[in-house]
Parts: structure tokens; C-alpha cells; sequence
């Protein structure tokens, strides 16, 4: 049900790029809550950058608070080694944060580059590069990560951002590859050929700029998903961890702290949770603004 | 029609060639997977109490069901035992054939896949069409924000929510398992209540986690069916309200039927949270603990099995989309 | 507006009703078996074996088999987990016993009216049978590697209701009893198609020498492939119940009307839960589900829930199994016995009990290799000389300079400058584990040595990577009694370099034949040079008397050299439900069977569990 969100069509690239800012003004300042959704997000990088700076690196626990309900002291309780459970999230937001840019970088340039290739080259190549593209599409992610799991421990950020790269760059090629093949139907690029333009120019100056807003807005999509997989996979416990983490903050609580019985433990389970469900509220509103933005049919003009 | 079977077999031949690449894929990586079940066999048992000899033995006798041979033998073994549906024999579960393992699996992975999403659909569909009706208005604001919400809050994040809410906090449903043993399996009013007792949770689960889904991809539908010709040169008609709103309603829900197809392959894959948090013991749910027992042909098989729902709901996808969408079909034009 | 609460309201309508229609069938559900009053529904889960399969056959040798000891499975007897004494044992198929006074053979008397659920008498040939099931499986008596100790020589049915059965005295074993007494009888009658008629004669060959031996033991241990893969057509069961049906979730045991003891059954029906993690076990018991759950680590928080529900009760008893900090000794600086002990003195295992463990265990009194308990009852005049190892930081850090390690800005480094750092490694789901890992972390950074704990993704995974030496410090369990040989084996056993062949000790080097722990093969107890290995071999053909000195140096040896730091002895936490169900035992040579056993089935089969009235 991730349908990748494909533009429907692609006015000029120049005009566009001159009305973008005011375009992007004008969409934020009608909704609030779009505004709100930027800040989360600016909230979260901050978090993730500074957060861990204010913190120690081995959190202070106390044996005489373990599992501790929320107080005015620990805003979410404590953890079964008595950490304050909020700071946990706070330094955990790094390894989030860290994946989340690795998979993004991987995300969009595979998937720009395959996408571009195959919309110019078409013919052969694009015909075997898509049918590579559906079988990964195909493939379950999650199963496929649990399996690969097994042979490979991918659990610090890079390793993790590499695997969720490489495992979710389809989404990006397609919608790269449909927005190159739509602005070749209608002459764009023979145009510019036309004026004497090389392909790296044509590609460079004219394609991507043009595209950028669909494939950062493909790429976020991707990255949350890849977010998700990555808490996900280490809920399951499956890969080897570290503490600070929102997933394994999950897995023990629940099944160390029995969060699911005890009401004691509810804040160590919950704080996680309310993080994610944050964060989803920041990219579901952000996406909203640039959904609105760069698809011309639903701007209620 | 000929051309529709033509892509049948085009669609069959390549799930084909897919599934036989994903079984190589998951051939190799699962014989390249670390980790040794025989000794957790044996340290549970000498745990429990049993002399270390006895127990070395009796997990020398275990070894037995694994196969042997050099790589090549292996392999040329698993496929040809794969075109029999032979699918090996599970090491923690020595005796049983996994297929039958799997068998009895996914009888609880499809049951609320299917209800959770007919559920969704229906309810997304409806509130789709009112999304794009309304969309410039607050509700419709509230309704695609509210659906990309629930679209993209990931499922265990809903599940376990839901878990503390109605198993912890009030404790009304059973969050744990597939149905009560003290009745008798078949159509009597005890075995079926317990069935939907224990699978209200994880239906609701996957119901709310997909319907957000289903409301924007029929508002987008919606909205350019709307900016067809024929509602502009109805409306300037005057053509009674509800022939405009039952076209709008069929040729936008027509598409819809498509990803319906898709995501129930994708759910299949995407139980393993669901089935984890409610312990519901479907696909998914098999596939994690055999990856945490290291059973290699049970983790090979689960994998398979859900990775060629996934192509067949793909192809069955496709093939809906031809027979609808007269693009497609050919040639026929639009009539 | 309004168009859109209808829709809201409709949905939540469809919940609601779900929800009513699962009410109402929750009540006949839990009182179906009539759960307040006399002898109806038992529910308990299968406390050794997590998760359930419905498509498992009723075979009590297949690993996932429907087949629950105690309850649908039965043994010749129940082996107690005795502190000294291995042979002790309730009777179970076998009525009553007699060992002969060196060991050298037993005879079995059967229970004059032990039935088969399907009315078939239990018989000396159903024994025989079974017996030879055992021995294609392995098990301690009945064994056909070479020169093993403790075999049988020869099984002879006496009459009808009597077995004798001798031990080969070229290779005695104190527990030779026990292995007997721990045998699963089966039905000839449902099962003899499984052994082929020339069985005996083949056992008699492999159990010669030479090439016929070596092919007939090949095919002895190739039919221990067909039988834990068979799958008798339905449940024959000689116990208190016979299997009804399974599904994932549950399975479902009623009462076996042709039990020999069937009159003082209390339940009608025995309920099995699945589960597959003791989060669920937690869940079950602060809902009051279980009449009966075997030990489950539990946090205390929950444990204070579980204890809250209504009728349950904690019983506590003496487990044989205490949990260590183990040191692959081919990594440095764990190669000096200072370090051990200097990061001996510097864990406050009190502290990390109350973190990790608080219900399910005791902080080990000192590093012994045996659990405190039965090192009272073995070697009391030697558990005082034992150093306890209290925490002390500058006995800590005297150890440390001894071992040559600097202290450089507050953080102690390797006597090269290099920086350290103890890598402790843990299953995932070994919940008490991890979180004794991550209170030794943090004591052990306050204290100035740098520490991380590294998950391993499950179990089989950490075992094979710790055996082959890839972790520096891992969690090891040991002192598994009660013999004196397996509660040693633990630590000076193959995992050390010591292989024991036929009551033969050979040690390989570090890092090689699963030697992770890596040990010198000689240490220095009290000025006397000893083989731990080799010492430990003795206690495997040894009677009680004899044990008690060796046992006594092996504790001097561990506490001095410290292959592991002992960090806790399990307590057996077991849960009980007095609301259905009354008369469980206090006494924890019943609270904990030896070898697998679900002791509940045993209490109920011999009329200990009462229906409350």
C-alpha cells in the first residue's frame, strides 16, 4: 500500500524553481500544522545532534529505582537498571538519526541513478532494470530483513543504514524513472538536445532540480519506512544492541520489564512509542505540505 | 481473452523464475547462517537436569535430520524437492514436514489478514469518498491527515498500544493466542465465539494500520475521477445527483480493487509484528521463532511461502488491472 | 459532519459486538471445566518446553512432541534432585525398587494395575521395549558408546511385573539407578514396529569391539531418527491423562480412566498454554490462569502482581543451578588469575542479584562451583576456608597492580597502556542475563574499568560463538546437580579441555575441541599442584564418600583460580493457585524433579493435588 507518490505532471523546471519558495510560503502559512510538522522534525535533528552532548556517556543508574512509574523527577520512569527512561530516548534518537541519513544518501542516489538510467536509456536496460526493481519490490522486506538477520549482524547505524538502503532504493528509481520518461514524452529533452545542451547538463541543470521534490519526497517515504524497519527488527531482538536504543527499549520492556502487565513499566514502553509516533506525525505533516506543493491536482488553486 | 491468458503466461513464467531465484537467495543464506540449535538442544536439556552423556547423545541422534553432502548435492536436492513441495524436514520439529508446519500456519495468518483487511477497505473506501468531496474542508483536512497518520504509524507501534489498552489497562480481550482448546473445532457457537474473541485485537490491528491507507488512495481516486469530463458536462447538464455520485463511486473504486490484491500479499510478510505482540500463531509468527531456534528449512520455507503469496497477489493484481482498465486490454477502445 | 460519525459510530459497533460475542463465550470458556468447584479444568504450561505444535505427534523422544512428562508420559520412576544422594526417586511405572549394594544391578517391581489408556496392561516386555527405545536415543544406563560408564550389561525380564537390570562392572557409575529409574515407557504394543526383531541381537554386537560393532551402532543410531519421527495413529498413554487434541495455542489432556491411580486424579482435563517467551508466562499469572508454572524468571515488579492475583502462591525451593561471569582465558588480560579475581572483588553480587534476578535467586555466597546449598550438604568443613570475595575496591586494585594493569586518569588500562575494555556477551531474551550484564557494566565503570554488554541474536547463535572463543566474558550456568561429576563438569569439563571418553580424561589446548574457556591444565591449590580436569573425571565412578575430598580441592581450586565468578545461585521459584486446586507440596526434593520432568503431573498422579471443595 506504499504507493509511491508519482506527480502527475511537470511544468517547466525554470518557472517552477523561481515560484518554489513563494509556493512552499504560501502552502506552510495557510496550515499551521504543517509549520508544526517542520518543527518536529527540526525538534528531532536537534534532539539526535545535541541531546546526547548534554547527556554522559554511560547513563547514571540507581538500583533503588528500577522500573520506576513517571515522576516529576523521570518524566517516563526509570528502566529495570533505574536510567532515567527520557534520556534513554534522547541518546537513542542518534542511532535513529544516523540510519536514517546513511539510508536516505543510499536511497536517492541508487535510485536516482537507476531511475535516470533506465528513463534514458529505455529499451533493454530499462526493461531489465524494472524488472529487478519489481522483483526487490516483490520480495517482503521485513521477512527478507529477518532472514538476512541470521547470516549477518547488521546492527550498528552504518551497517543498518547500508542494508535499508540498498533494500529500499525501488520506490525512488520508479518514481525517477516515470518522471524522466513523462518529460521525454513531451519533448523536454529533445528540446534541449535541440539547443545544443549535453546530457550532463540536460541531467544536472534541467532533470534533477525539476525532480528534487519528488524524489526528496519518495526518499522520506522510504526513510520512514526504513526507520520503522530498523526499531522493528530490533523489537524483535534479533540483532545484537545496545541499550540506547528506541527498539530495544521496546523488546525490554517487554519482554524484560513486562511492560504489557505492569503499570510500573508502562512508561519505559510508552516513551518509545510517543517518540515514533511523533516523529510520524512530523513526516506525515511535512509530506502533506510537499504533497500539496508539488501535486498540481490537489492545489486548491 | 487470449491476450489476458498470453499475460497470465507471461506473469506465471516470471513469478516462477522469481520464486526459483528467492529460493536460491534463501538456499545460500541459510547455509551460511552461524549458530548451532543442537547446542541450545543440549544445554536446555542437561538444564533440565539431564546427565551431559545422555544429552550429548540424544543430540547426535537430532544431527541426523540434517542434510549432508557438498553445497552443490544440497542445492540440487532442496529444488528438485521443491517442485514435490517438499520443503525438508525442520530440525526442531524432526518428523513433521515443514509444509505441514507451514500449513497449519497460515491457516491463522490468512483468517485475519483477510477480515482486518475487507474491514479496512470498506470502512476506508467510505471514508475516502468523503475526503475528496470535502477536501477543501476541515473534515476532509482531519480525514486524509488522520489517514496518513494511521497509514504510517508503524503496525507493532498500533498493536502494542493497542495491547496496553485492552489487555492491560482494561482487560477485556485476549491478547494472547488463536483460540480456546476446550471446544470442539467446527461450526459450533463456543469454537467460533473463541475464534473471534482471540482475534478481535489483531484484526482491529490490522484494520486500523491499513484503512489509513485506503482513505487516501480512494480520495486521490476520487479526485481524478472528479476531473473527468463527464462530471463537468453532467453537472452543467444537470444529471440527477446520484448517477453522478454511483460513476464516481464505480470508476474509482475500480482501481482500488487492484492494490486490494497487493496488500493482501503484503500483509501476509507483514504479520510478523502483529502475530509477535498478540502471539497469534500465523506465518509470521513462525518465521521469527525460527530464526531464533536457527531452523533452517522452517526459515527457508516461511520465507518462501510468503514471498510467493506476494508474487501471486502481485500477478492476480495485474491481471485485475488488465481486465478493467480498457488502456490496457488493448486496442478494444473504451466503450 | 453527522455522515461521518454514523461511520465512526458503525465501526465502533463492529468492535463492540466482536467484543460481546468474545465475552460471553469467555465464561463458559474458563468455568467450563467447572474452575471453582470439585476436579475439573488443571491449566499449566510446559515449563521446559516453550511453544507448542499442533502438528507434533504424541511421541514423548520427538523435541516438540505432544507428549508431557507427568502428565501423558510416563518413567519408571521419578528421579529426585536429592542433594547428595542421585539415586533417589518416587516410583512412577515401577511401584517399588531394590539396588543391590554395590551398584551393580537393579530390579524393578511394576505397579500390579498400571493400564495403557486403551485398557492394555503395562507389562515387563512394554519395559523391555521401551528400554531398547532408550538406547537408540542414548541415554545415561542405556548407552552403546564404548567403555561408557554407568551402561547396562543386560536387561532381563523376570516375570510379567519384574526386571532386573545390571550395570557392567568394568566401568561402574554411582548413578547407574538413576539412569535407570529415568527411562520413558512406552506401549510395546503401538510401538514395537519401530524396532526391527533382530533389535537385541544388534544392540548385543554394538556393544562388542571392532568393525560389526562400529556398523551396528551406526544402525542403532539410525533408528533413533525413525523413532522421534514416529507418530503413533493416537495418544496410548500409561500417566494420569491422555492427549485430546492441540492447537498452537493450547493443547487439551483428559483424565485416563484406566490410570492405576486414577481414583486420586483430582482434574478431569489438563490445559496447556503455549508460550514462547515469559512474558507470557507473567501475563498468564497475574491473570490467574495457572494452577501450576514451573521456575520463569520474573522481574520484581511483576512478581508483585503475580503474587497480588487472587490464590496464587510463590513457592520456593533449591534449584541445582547457579549462573557464573565465565573468562576465555586466551584473551588478555583474563589470562591472570589477578584480574579474575581483582574484577571479582570489584562485582557486588548482591546488587546485581537485586537487579537481575531477585526472585528467582540467591547472590552466591562465594565463586565454589557449587551451588551454596549443596556445598553445605558436601563439603561443609571446607566452605568456611573458602575466600568470599566481598567487594572491595582496594583488595580490587591490590589485585590489579599485582596483575600489572595501571589506573591512568581514573580508568584502569592493560600493563601495555592499551585501553580496556570487559566485553561481556548475552543472549537476547536471557532477560536476568542482560540485565545482570548491565548492572556489572555500570559498577564496573563507576569503578574505573570500561564495559559493554553485546547481545548475541539467540541462543543456539551465543553458544556456538562462545565456543568457539569469539566472546572474551560470557554468562555460563553451572553447578547442574545433583551427581558431584555434572555439577564439576561445568567447569573443568570439555568446555575447559577436558574430554571424558569412557572415564578417560584427555585435555586439548585452548581453542581447540570446544575449549573456549582456555584454563592452564594444572593450577595451584594451597601450594599443591592439581589437574581439575582429571579430578573431575574421578567424580564420575566414585560413590558419595569418596567424592567428598575431591570435591572439597575441585571448590578450593575454582575459588582460588576463578575460571568463572560464581554471580548467583538459582532459587525454584514455582507458582501455584490455591483458588482451584490445593495440597501442593513444600518440600523441594518434590518441587524439582531431575530430568525434564513437569513435577505438577507428578504431585497429581500420586494424589497430592486436591479439587478445592
Amino acid at each position: 500500500m506504499s504507493a509511491t507518490l508519482v506527480p502527475e505532471a511537470a511544468s517547466a523546471s525554470s518557472t517552477m524553481r523561481r515560484n518554489f519558495w513563494r509556493g512552499v510560503w504560501r502552502v506552510m502559512r495557510r496550515k499551521p500544522s504543517r509549520m508544526a510538522g517542520v518543527l518536529i522534525l527540526i525538534g528531532f535533528v536537534l534532539m539526535a545532534v545535541v541531546g546526547p552532548m548534554l547527556l554522559p556517556e554511560h547513563l547514571p543508574g540507581d538500583t533503588n529505582a528500577i522500573t520506576q512509574p513517571p515522576s516529576w523527577e523521570h518524566w517516563f520512569g526509570t528502566d529495570p537498571q533505574g536510567r532515567d527512561v527520557l534520556s534513554l530516548v534522547i541518546s537513542g534518537s542518534r542511532y535513529v538519526l544516523l540510519t536514517a541519513a546513511v539510508t536516505a544518501l543510499i536511497t536517492v542516489v541508487v535510485g536516482t541513478g537507476i531511475g535516470l538510467f533506465s528513463g534514458f536509456k529505455r529499451g533493454r536496460w530499462d526493461t531489465v532494470l524494472m524488472r529487478v526493481t519489481d522483483m526487490k519490490l516483490t520480495i517482503p522486506g521485513l521477512p527478507l530483513l529477518l532472514v538476512l538477520a541470521t547470516v549477518w549482524q547488521f546492527g550498528s547505524p552504518l551497517q543498518m543504514g547500508l542494508v535499508l538502503g540498498l533494500l529500499g532504493w525501488g520506490g525512488v528509481a520508479r518514481a525517477v524513472r516515470s518522471q524522466t520518461l513523462s518529460l521525454r514524452e513531451r519533448g523536454f529533452i529533445e528540446a534541449a538536445r535541440g539547443l545544443g545542451l549535453s546530457t550532463t547538463h540536460i541531467i544536472g541543470r534541467e532533470l534533477l532540480p525539476s525532480m528534487a521534490p519528488y524524489i526528496a519526497m519518495n526518499m522520506l517515504i522510504s526513510v520512514t519506512g526504513a526507520v520503522y524497519a530498523q526499531v522493528g527488527l530490533f523489537f524483535l531482538g534479533v540483532l545484537p544492541y545496545e541499550s540506547d536504543n528506541w527498539g530495544v527499549m521496546l523488546n525490554l520492556a517487554v519482554f524484560q520489564a513486562g511492560a504489557m502487565i505492569t503499570p510500573s513499566a508502562l512508561g519505559y514502553l510508552l516513551a518509545p512509542l510517543l517518540a515514533i509516533l511523533l516523529l510520524t506525525l512530523g513526516i506525515v505533516l511535512v509530506v502533506d505540505a510537499m504533497d500539496e506543493i508539488f501535486n498540481p491536482r490537489l492545489r486548491e488553486e | 481473452m487470449t491476450l489476458i491468458t498470453r499475460r497470465l503466461a507471461g506473469h506465471l513464467a516470471r513469478g516462477l523464475v522469481m520464486i526459483l531465484v528467492v529460493a536460491t537467495i534463501t538456499f545460500f543464506i541459510v547455509n551460511n547462517i552461524p549458530g548451532d540449535p543442537m547446542a541450545a538442544r543440549y544445554e536446555k536439556l542437561i538444564e533440565g537436569g539431564m546427565s551431559p552423556e545422555a544429552a550429548k547423545q540424544a543430540v547426535k541422534v537430532l544431527y541426523g535430520f540434517q542434510p549432508d553432502g557438498s553445497m552443490w548435492q544440497q542445492y540440487t536436492d532442496y529444488l528438485s524437492g521443491l517442485f514435490r513441495l517438499d520443503l525438508g524436514v525442520s530440525v526442531t520439529r524432526p518428523g513433521t514436514p515443514v509444509l505441514e508446519v507451514l500449513g497449519e500456519a497460515a491457516k491463522w495468518t490468512v483468517l485475519p489478514v483477510l477480515a482486518g483487511t475487507l474491514l479496512s477497505f470498506l470502512v476506508g473506501i467510505i471514508l475516502g469518498v468523503f475526503a475528496a468531496i470535502k477536501r477543501t474542508g476541515k473534515l476532509g483536512d482531519a480525514l486524509a491527515i488522520s489517514g496518513s497518520l494511521l497509514h504510517g504509524i508503524p503496525q507493532y507501534v498500533l498493536a502494542m498500544l493497542l495491547v496496553v489498552i485492552f489487555a492491560t489497562l482494561i482487560p477485556i480481550l485476549p491478547a494472547d493466542g488463536s483460540v480456546d482448546i476446550l471446544f470442539e473445532p467446527g461450526f459450533n457457537a463456543g469454537y467460533l465465539g473463541s475464534l473471534a474473541e482471540h482475534a478481535v485485537l489483531p484484526v482491529l490491528t490490522y484494520a486500523l494500520s491499513a484503512y489509513g491507507g485506503w482513505i487516501l488512495a480512494m480520495k486521490s481516486s476520487v479526485v481524478t475521477v472528479l476531473g473527468d469530463d463527464f462530471i463537468l458536462a453532467a453537472e452543467l447538464r444537470g444529471v440527477k445527483r446520484s448517477i453522478v455520485f454511483r460513476y464516481i463511486a464505480r470508476n474509482a473504486i475500480l482501481p482500488l480493487f487492484t492494490l486490494l490484491a497487493l496488500s493482501l500479499g503484503l500483509l501476509l510478510g507483514g504479520a510478523v509484528f502483529i502475530e509477535k505482540i498478540f502471539n497469534y500463531p500465523g506465518l509470521g509468527w513462525l518465521l521469527i521463532g525460527s530464526v531464533q531456534d536457527r531452523d533452517y528449512a522452517l526459515m527457508s520455507g516461511a520465507f518462501l511461502l510468503i514471498t510467493a503469496a506476494t508474487i501471486v497477489a502481485n500477478i492476480v493484481a495485474d491481471l485485475f488491472y488488465t481486465v478493467i482498465d480498457p488502456r490496457v486490454r488493448g486496442g478494444e477502445g473504451a466503450s | 459532519m453527522k455522515r461521518l460519525a454514523a461511520v465512526v459510530a458503525l465501526l465502533g459497533l463492529a468492535t463492540t459486538t466482536a467484543a460481546c460475542s468474545g465475552g460471553s463465550t469467555n465464561t463458559p470458556g474458563s468455568g467450563g471445566g467447572g474452575g471453582g468447584g470439585g476436579g475439573g479444568l488443571f491449566t499449566t504450561i510446559d515449563v521446559t518446553r516453550p511453544g507448542l505444535e499442533a502438528t507434533a505427534p504424541a511421541n514423548p523422544y520427538n523435541p516438540k512432541g505432544n507428549s508431557f512428562v507427568g502428565y501423558n508420559a510416563m518413567r519408571i520412576a521419578w528421579v529426585k534432585n536429592h542433594l547428595t544422594d542421585p539415586n533417589q526417586a518416587t516410583p512412577g511405572i515401577a511401584a517399588s525398587w531394590e539396588i543391590a549394594p554395590d551398584n551393580s544391578s537393579i530390579t524393578l517391581k511394576l505397579q500390579p494395575n498400571a493400564k495403557w489408556s486403551d485398557g492394555q496392561p503395562v507389562t515387563a516386555d512394554d519395559v523391555r521395549m521401551s528400554i531398547g527405545i532408550a538406547y537408540t536415543q542414548g541415554s545415561t544406563a542405556f548407552s552403546i558408546t564404548p567403555g561408557a560408564a554407568g551402561a547396562a550389561a543386560d536387561v532381563e525380564v523376570v516375570d510379567p511385573q519384574t526386571l532386573k537390570i545390571t550395570q557392567d562392572m568394568a566401568n561402574p557409575s554411582p548413578k547407574f539407578a538413576r539412569g535407570v529409574l529415568d527411562t520413558t515407557v512406552l506401549p510395546a504394543h503401538v510401538w514395537s514396529s519401530v524396532l526391527p526383531t533382530d533389535f537385541w541381537d544388534k544392540l548385543k554386537s554394538a556393544r562388542g569391539e571392532g568393525g560389526d560393532a562400529e556398523k551396528a551402532r551406526e544402525e542403532v543410531t539410525a533408528l533413533g531418527e525413525k523413532v522421534i519421527a514416529f507418530a503413533p495413529p493416537k495418544d496410548v498413554s500409561a500417566g494420569p491423562f491422555v492427549l485430546e487434541r492441540v492447537n498452537p495455542s493450547e493443547a487439551l489432556l483428559v483424565k485416563n480412566k484406566n490410570f492405576f491411580n486414577a481414583a486420586n486424579v483430582a482434574p478431569a482435563q489438563v490445559k496447556f498454554l503455549n508460550y514462547t517467551g515469559n512474558e507470557q508466562i507473567w501475563n498468564y499469572l497475574t491473570q490467574g490462569k495457572l494452577d501450576q508454572a514451573g521456575f520463569t524468571a520474573t522481574p520484581s515488579d511483576v512478581m508483585k502482581r503475580i503474587e497480588a492475583a487472587s490464590g496464587n502462591e510463590v513457592i520456593r525451593g533449591y534449584s541445582p543451578v547457579a549462573v557464573g561471569m565465565a573468562f576465555n582465558q586466551s584473551k588478555k588480560p583474563y589470562d591472570n588469575v589477578h584480574v579474575r579475581r581483582g574484577l571479582a572483588y570489584l562485582i557486588d553480587r548482591e546488587q546485581v542479584t537485586k537487579v537481575a534476578s531477585p526472585e528467582g535467586g540467591t547472590a552466591a555466597a562465594t565463586t565454589s562451583g557449587i551451588h551454596q546449598k549443596a556445598a553445605q550438604a558436601w563439603i561443609p568443613e571446607t566452605v568456611p576456608q573458602l575466600e568470599p570475595y566481598k567487594p572491595d575496591v582496594a583488595k580490587a586494585e591490590e589485585e590489579f597492580k599485582k596483575a600489572g594493569l595501571a589506573k591512568k586518569d581514573g580508568k584502569w588500562t592493560l600493563a601495555d597502556g592499551s585501553a580496556w575494555k570487559v566485553s561481556m556477551h548475552a543472549p537476547s531474551g536471557f532477560s536476568d542475563w542482560l540485565a545482570a550484564q548491565e548492572n556489572i557494566k555500570s559498577q564496573l565503570v563507576t569503578a574505573g574499568v570500561d564495559a559493554e554488554v553485546v547481545t548475541t541474536a539467540d541462543y543456539p547463535l551465543y553458544l556456538q560463538e562462545l565456543a568457539a572463543g569469539k566472546y572474551d566474558v560470557g554468562f555460563w550456568l553451572m553447578a547442574l546437580g545433583p551427581a558431584p561429576y555434572d555439577i564439576f563438569q561445568r567447569l573443568y569439563g570439555a568446555s575447559n579441555g577436558w574430554t571424558n571418553v569412557g572415564n578417560k580424561v584427555s585435555h586439548s589446548a585452548a581453542g581447540k575441541n570446544g575449549n573456549w574457556m582456555g584454563g592452564s591444565e594444572e593450577i595451584e591449590v594451597g601450594g599443591e599442584k592439581v589437574n581439575p580436569g582429571e579430578l573431575t573425571g574421578k567424580l564420575n565412578s566414585v560413590g558419595a564418600e569418596e567424592a567428598k575430598p575431591i570435591m572439597a580441592q575441585l571448590a578450593l581450586a575454582a575459588n582460588q583460580d576463578l575460571p568463572v565468578i560464581q554471580l548467583w545461585d538459582y532459587v525454584n521459584t514455582q507458582f501455584v493457585n490455591n483458588n482451584r486446586f490445593t495440597g501442593w507440596p513444600h518440600d523441594d526434593e518434590l518441587l524439582r524433579g531431575g530430568g525434564n520432568v513437569l513435577m505438577s503431573g507428578v504431585w497429581i498422579q500420586q494424589g497430592l493435588i486436591k479439587a478445592k471443595q
